[in-house]
């Protein structure tokens, strides 16, 4: 009990060290940099007129090209 | 045991017939054994902290060459003097002091992790978003139209033509059209 008590206690010792920048902003600039990634280059890929020249399978319907 | 072997190196004589000023109890400005070896050093320049032994966190040393509290306050000494006593005398807290004065972080404080990752992952990301930006406007400014190839039109009337002539029929393109059906296959 006196040991469980000694442990506890230096536990509780512990001195709470001064948050540093990635405590206080980590977070922010972590999901600041996802949304930032994820607009643009949403846009990229799809309204910016880019073309990426992907499969005709599954996406064009054939139409006739006989004269 | 350092300055014992020290001791049997000079041998008795230089140290009970030396007249220099000897750095015990002067408050750790060297370690004893130092004037030991080199009784005459009054006069010479104090020991830069970068030359003597150093405390240091790492997991690999857990017990470090020097204590962490260098210069003890009035209290600190006076735990240090009842630390010679029985320990069993000490309270918990007394013992917390005596543990921050030998060493700065625990071995948990020590392996704490970080939040840096967020920050660089979050750096990384915003970085590559820039060079989106890039690309839009390079696509905006520097690109021309594509080529009239790349219309609906085109396109549905080129896959067509390459169906008819039956192009990749074993792994390609007509492998993944239903004849029968008219359709792509599912």
């Amino acid at each position: 009990l006196a040991r469980g008590v000694q442990h506890t206690a230096v536990r509780q010792a512990h001195r709470k060290h001064e948050p540093n920048f990635h405590d206080k902003y980590g977070n922010l600039v972590l999901l600041g940099g996802a949304a930032a990634f994820t607009a643009v280059w949403g846009y990229v890929l799809t309204q910016a007129g880019i073309e990426w020249g992907l499969s005709p399978v599954g996406r064009i319907t054939p139409k006739e090209w006989r004269e | 045991m350092l300055a014992s072997r020290a001791f049997s190196l000079i041998g008795k004589r230089a140290i009970s017939t030396s007249i220099c000023v000897r750095a015990h109890g002067h408050g750790n400005q060297k370690p004893e054994w130092v004037s030991l070896l080199f009784p005459c050093t009054a006069g010479v320049v104090k020991a830069e902290d970068f030359s003597l032994p150093a405390y240091v966190d790492r997991r690999d040393v857990p017990l470090p060459e020097v204590a962490f509290v260098r210069d003890l306050s009035a209290q600190q000494k006076a735990l240090k003097e009842k630390e010679k006593a029985s320990w069993t005398a000490l309270s918990v807290d007394e013992k917390v002091e005596l543990y921050r004065i030998k060493f700065n972080e625990s071995y948990a404080e020590m392996n704490k992790g970080t939040n840096e990752w967020k920050t660089v992952l979050g750096g990384v990301l915003f970085f590559l978003g820039i060079t989106g930006l890039i690309l839009i406007w390079q696509k905006h400014y520097m690109y021309g139209p594509i080529p009239h190839t790349f219309s609906d039109e085109w396109l549905s009337m080129q896959t067509k033509r390459m169906l008819d002539m039956r192009i990749n029929p074993v792994e390609g393109i007509s492998a993944q059209w239903d004849f029968e059906k008219n359709e792509w296959k599912k």
